[in-house]
């Protein structure tokens, strides 16, 4: 079990879903920012693992797991300016309390 | 590389030089908003002859990764005259907000690119690069305005819901791949040949509803719209005007790669899915537009009426059996509805925009009172753009609703109560788009009105947007033989 695709891909969806509960759960502007990264990294992890066990995929898995990391990188600093601009409006980073927007 | 390889990617690579020179012209001559925005209108009516000169013949690039077919000619249009019509009608907003004009164009032609890329890719890494470099600088767009509290807050909803659907399609994705063993779009169907139904897999079945929510979000489809209002209320108007058209039209692009092409053998495991997207999204976007007194948010909601009609043309697709009249007529209503929407939405953002040529004017619904007196011919194309919107004939709305119904009847089955479903939620429409018509018409303007601008930029951009409203609902000839054939190139 420990050393089968199977075992690695069930470990990806379950980051993949500590992710999306922390970003549901949180209230916090730069902790769902990390959860979305969380997010991000199991689909890597899901990548790569695909890459090692299954032999015609290996050459494909390492490019896609790189430019998944560039995107990452450029979502989050995107993210982190979004979230500095905001910041300086209203002086907190939770989310409930953007609010000025109402149906 | 050959000469035909570099003309299939010269206009994408035409439209990121342009967004590069913007920003080298910025350099030169600092805060010179009027030089900008003549550089960017010439410079996407070359690409536009870029385009045309590049034609569709179905090159593939890059080992077939990019494809110019007559689907990526159609949708490369569509896409430029977007940024044309958005860059035209901008300066008019940002300029008496102190909001520079070089970054805005040069930020919206960066996103275009994207959408680009979406149009010709045939592999699923390049659909998601273009997918991200489309969505980031809409990100950047929506929270231009960063000293303006609401245009900070509709950015940051924006973006965190917007990067979350992006990791739920990845992750749809990375199964797709694993278990398909190719990124090649074309690859893809080929090993998902008979794998419907019982035969689906468990991480195939994952994958496509990964893929299908990842997706919803995207087109902002019930119930994935919730980031919308707040993004589309918050944006500065113009950015709105792009939100609500660019990532929607592009996204519906990804859709057709996606689903069309390289899921088209599983589309029995998908239809259902899309049936119920399709009506919940047009009868609840409605719904809520009926309550709606901001007209930015009122048009949100209205922009989410028409993702569902647009699943209506992708449903009848996926309905109607393989290779049929009614499977093809479905692609074309899809494809003939973003072009319409294109004009009738952008057009009537322009209005909007108009009215808000001066600060401190707001987007209630109440600032259009007494608009039909007090500027008849602002006026006269607002309500053109709301019949439109609406689908009253002879605009091209009309056209674009008729075609997709008459695919969703043809298709028969479920797809018919779609059908139905639209032609009701239309009658609907109809309520809170007139009801703006009758405050330009029926109320007294009040005393402090402010006078609309009427700048050259902002009438040629209203012209642009009414000639296309009108012409494709008179003389829908004009783009229906390119459609056709827009869609042909997706059917094998």
């Amino acid at each position: 079990m420990s050393q089968s695709l199977d075992s690695y891909l069930a470990l990806s969806a379950l980051l993949f879903a500590v992710g999306t509960f922390g970003f549901l759960a949180r209230r916090n502007a730069i902790a769902m920012l990390m959860s979305i990264e969380l997010m991000l990294n199991a689909v890597n992890l899901a990548i790569v693992a695909f890459g090692a066990f299954v032999p015609s995929l290996r050459g494909d898995a390492s490019v896609i797991a790189l430019v998944v990391m560039a995107v990452a990188a450029a979502e989050a600093t995107v993210g982190l300016a979004i979230v500095i601009a905001i910041y300086r409006n209203r002086r907190t980073p939770l989310v409930d309390e953007y609010t000025q927007m109402r149906e | 590389m050959t000469v035909a390889e570099l003309l299939a990617i010269a206009p994408l690579v035409f439209v990121i030089g342009l967004a590069i020179a913007l920003v080298v012209v910025d350099m030169i001559r600092p805060h010179d908003d009027r030089l900008i925005g003549i550089v960017a209108v010439v410079g996407l009516v070359v690409g536009l002859e870029v385009v045309l000169l590049a034609n569709g013949d179905g090159t593939g690039v890059f080992g077939g990764a990019y494809v110019r077919d007559r689907l990526t000619f159609f949708l490369d249009l569509v896409f430029l005259a977007i940024a044309l019509l958005t860059i035209l009608f901008a300066p008019d907003y940002l300029r008496p907000r102190g909001l520079p004009m070089a970054e805005f164009a040069a930020t919206l032609l960066f996103a275009i690119s994207g959408a680009m890329l979406i149009g010709g890719a045939r592999d699923l890494l390049v659909l998601f690069l273009g997918l991200e470099l489309l969505v980031l600088p809409g990100y950047m767009l929506a929270g231009y305005a960063k000293r303006d509290g609401l245009s900070t807050e509709g950015a940051i909803k924006y973006f965190l819901l917007g990067s979350f659907s992006s990791a739920i399609f990845l992750f749809g994705l990375a199964f797709t791949w694993g278990y398909t063993g190719s990124t090649r779009v074309a690859d893809v169907a080929v090993a998902l040949q008979g794998v419907t139904g019982p035969g689906l897999s468990a991480g195939l079945a994952i994958g496509l509803a990964l893929l299908t929510s990842g997706v919803a979000f995207k087109i902002a489809a019930v119930p994935f719209h919730y980031w919308t209002p707040d993004a589309y209320q918050g944006s500065p108007t113009p950015v709105t005007g792009y939100l609500s058209v660019g990532p929607k039209v592009a996204a519906f692009a990804l859709i057709l790669r996606l689903f069309v092409e390289a899921l088209a053998p599983l589309k029995a495991d998908w239809v259902d899915a899309i049936v119920i997207l399709a009506a919940i999204t047009m009868t609840l976007g409605n719904l809520v537009a009926l309550t709606q007194d901001n007209i930015k948010r009122m048009l949100a909601y209205s922009s989410i009426a028409h993702t569902g009609y647009m699943l209506v043309g992708l449903a009848a697709f996926a309905g109607a059996p393989a290779g049929s009249p009614a499977a093809q007529a479905g692609l074309e209503g899809l494809l003939f509805y973003a072009a319409a929407y294109t004009f009738m939405n952008l057009g009537a953002f322009a209005v909007v925009t108009a009215l808000q040529g001066r600060t401190g004017v707001t987007s209630q619904i109440a600032t259009f009172a007494g608009l039909g007196r007090r500027a008849p011919l602002a006026g006269v194309l607002m309500t053109l753009f709301l019949l439109s919107l609406t689908g009253i004939p002879p605009t091209a709305g009309f056209f674009a609703k008729a075609y997709v119904i008459l695919a969703a009847v043809q298709a028969g089955g479920w797809v018919s109560v779609l059908a139905v479903v639209a032609v009701l939620n239309a009658a609907a429409a109809a309520f809170y788009y007139l009801r703006v018509v009758v405050w330009m018409y029926m109320r007294e303007a009040p005393d402090d009105a402010q006078p609309l601008t009427d700048s050259w930029p902002m009438k040629a951009g209203l012209a642009a947007a009414a000639l296309g409203t009108v012409l494709f609902g008179l003389v829908p000839g004009v783009i229906i033989p390119t459609a056709q054939a827009a869609a042909q190139a997706l059917l094998p």
